[in-house]
């Protein structure tokens, strides 16, 4: 996996994010309490001078690990920010993808409409997916949460597309350049707190963080960061191997993502 | 590690995705699954493993063989990254095209040497693009040598049928290397071909490495900071990033248009206070005094370097869409209506030759000077690229993309 110069990336995830609370007249931020959207936040406090200057949305289904819901509320406290919480029903008749696809977005469109938001921060990079790969750093969705993908706005140089095109709201993502291992690199240089659940115990971890239904450890002895890098400096595991829903079919990630999954 | 950015070119099905893919393969760049994932949907549509498909993942770009969006993905060599941005080679997608070729530092064009294939209209304007764009570094891989029996000869007539363009265009002849390939078979990509023993030079990664490694000289300009807006209430904390020069604190700064001063008490650069900053650096600066005009878009100067006011906007512009009514530029982040264009000359990317017509037409060039609804910083693009580019709407819809080259 490639290590990418930190300094670069930190520049221009700081920019990218001032750009969206600038631009933007009301933004929010989604966080997983995942290593990257906490990430972010860091990044966030970094650009505000140790503010977080938006609400943090989390979409809640009741069903994350419990270690997930604790350090929501001790970071969410040591960091002084916002947290919505939605609340999204798990439906019995759904599973993986279309749970993931269909419950959390309903709640999330619920919250984008309740507050008026224009622009939502997602984490995500173009590493973990072929798909996300295809994203722009700022990309418009409609009212239905669609992603055109087959016609995205032009994006050029550092400036990123205005809403002028769209009616719904546009995603900005300001760790698209990042790898995992990059977060990981930056976690340590920043001793950034993370979910528990990432080190290994009982010689099993989680390497990527969904609910409890979709989300299985992978082997592995990382008890703590450095051990984390070390283990990606080597590995030929995906990220998201752990993920069921990314396996159902080729290409489920642009439906779930031309749905509005985040 | 630093990354350098390489931003494909080339005609459709000349082989841009397939390098990249086959690239990332080669290298170890590519995982398991991805790769896999690319193998079950080459066997699903009844070809041969398709490495195109670790970077195409839209179901229409499988199906039907095109790349349709720019992505990128990283190889390492040596002590360099290199990010390879892929673009779609398809006339229609040129808006796509140039989001991805926008952040190019060196290109990489494919030109393919299968009969029949060869220099199309399509190879040039991307080169076209790339050199309006600033891009000064070139390596040409001449793709599907096992196509073309491997000969000497088909190669060197691309040569020779592209270095005139090359040149005519721009960029200067020691920066630019030809390579001879095969990417879906490897051959002079990593390791040389020994089906190609005539060829002396580099395989592809090497070419890519000393070209990157041939640094060009890096002038210090005068300090330019682009605005993006206030971080208070008052306007007195702003935040910005040094496009151009440094910065110390105590220093007295303008903002221009509004011409309004005041002196940078603090820096900070990632949330830690500093005394210096330096270009390419995003700070927030606090400031002895507020500044009573909306600061976004607004750009700092020392007040003794100040960059030029103008509402009028001499440029080089590629069309992309119908330049037609409610004419706007987005520049620097912020949105300008235009009063009027008027076009000198079309120049057609193709030959690169200034035509009589006024025309504007999709795919070509025009010399124009467009006048702005308001007076803002402007520099050539040459001279502070951040400052001197801007791209173009009519009616909402994106028709081109300019840079500024005479104030």
């Amino acid at each position: 996996m490639i290590e990418q110069d930190l300094k670069a990336l930190e520049e221009k995830s700081i920019y990218i994010i001032r750009e969206a609370k600038l631009k933007f007249k009301n933004i929010a931020a989604l966080w997983s309490m995942g290593k990257d959207s906490t990430t972010m936040l860091a990044l966030a406090r970094k650009a505000f001078l140790g503010k977080i200057p938006f609400p943090v949305i989390h979409i809640d289904n009741g069903i994350d690990f419990p270690e997930t819901y604790k350090f929501r509320q001790d970071l969410a406290k040591k960091w002084n920010f916002k947290v919505i919480v939605g609340y999204s029903e798990i439906k019995p008749d759904l599973v993986g993808s279309a749970c993931c696809g269909k419950n959390k977005p309903e709640t999330l469109k619920k919250i984008m409409k309740e507050y008026g938001f224009d622009a939502l921060i997602v984490s995500i990079r173009r590493d973990e997916h072929g798909i996300r790969a295809k994203e722009r750093y700022m990309s418009p969705r409609d009212e239905q949460f669609r992603w055109n993908y087959k016609n995205q706005p032009a994006e050029l140089w550092d400036d990123y597309s205005s809403k002028m095109e769209v009616k719904g709201h546009v995603r900005v993502h300001p760790l698209l350049d990042w790898n995992e291992i990059d977060v990981w690199n930056y976690i340590k240089q920043e001793h950034i707190p993370v979910n528990p659940l990432y080190f290994s115990r009982n010689g099993y971890r989680y390497r990527s963080l969904g609910c409890t239904h979709c989300t299985i450890p992978l082997k592995s002895n990382a008890k703590n960061v450095d051990d984390i890098i070390k283990e990606l400096q080597t590995t030929k595991v995906e990220e998201r191997s752990g993920r069921s829903m990314d396996k159902e079919r080729e290409y489920v990630m642009a439906r779930l993502r031309s749905l509005g999954y985040m | 590690m630093k990354v350098i950015n390489i931003a494909l070119l080339g005609h459709k099905d000349h082989g841009k995705s397939t390098l990249i893919g086959s690239l990332l393969m080669r290298t170890g760049a590519a995982t398991k699954v991805r790769m896999q994932e690319a193998e079950t949907y080459s066997k699903k549509l009844h070809k041969r493993f398709e490495p195109a498909f670790i970077l195409d993942s839209f179901s229409e770009e499988r199906e039907n063989e095109m790349t349709i969006d720019t992505t990128r993905a990283e190889i390492k060599h040596k002590d360099l990254a290199f990010a390879l941005i892929d673009v779609p080679g398809h006339e229609e997608l040129i808006k796509n095209m140039i989001s991805g070729a926008s952040y190019g530092e060196i290109a990489l064009l494919l030109v393919s040497a299968k009969k029949g294939e060869g220099i199309k209209d399509q190879t040039k304007r991307h080169l076209f693009i790339a050199r309006m764009l600033g891009i000064n570094k070139l390596i040409v891989a001449v793709n599907k040598m096992d196509l073309a029996g491997y000969s000497k000869e088909t190669f060197d007539n691309i040569k020779k049928g592209l270095m005139t363009f090359i040149e005519k265009i721009g960029f200067s002849k020691e920066n630019v290397n030809f390579v001879p390939i095969s990417a879906y078979k490897g051959e002079n990509l990593v390791k040389k071909s020994s089906n190609m023993k005539w060829y002396k030079g580099n395989a592809l990664l090497e070419a890519l490495y000393a070209n990157a490694k041939s640094e060009e000289e890096k002038k210090e300009g005068p300090l330019r900071i682009i605005v993006q807006g206030a971080l208070d209430a008052e306007n007195k904390l702003v935040a910005g990033k040094i496009v151009s020069g440094s910065l110390k604190t105590g220093e007295k700064l303008v903002f221009e248009p509004i011409g309004e001063e005041a002196i940078a008490k603090d820096i900070t650069v990632k949330g830690k206070k500093v005394k210096n900053a330096e270009v390419g650096e995003n700070v927030a600066l606090a400031l002895s005094n507020k500044i009573n005009s909306e600061l976004r878009g607004t750009v700092i100067s020392s007040i003794n370097d100040k960059p030029r006011i103008t509402d009028s906007l001499k440029s080089l512009i590629f069309v992309t869409g119908k330049i037609g009514n409610k004419l706007m530029i987005k520049f620097n982040g912020i949105d300008i209506g235009c009063k009027w264009i008027k076009i000198s000359n079309v120049l057609n990317t193709v030959t690169g030759e200034k035509e009589k017509s006024t025309k504007p037409r999709f795919l070509e060039a025009v010399n124009a000077e467009i006048l702005i609804s308001r007076k803002i910083p402007v520099e050539n693009y040459d001279v502070t690229r951040e400052l001197g580019r801007f791209i173009l709407y009519s009616g909402g819809a994106f028709c081109g993309i300019g840079i500024v080259n005479a104030i």
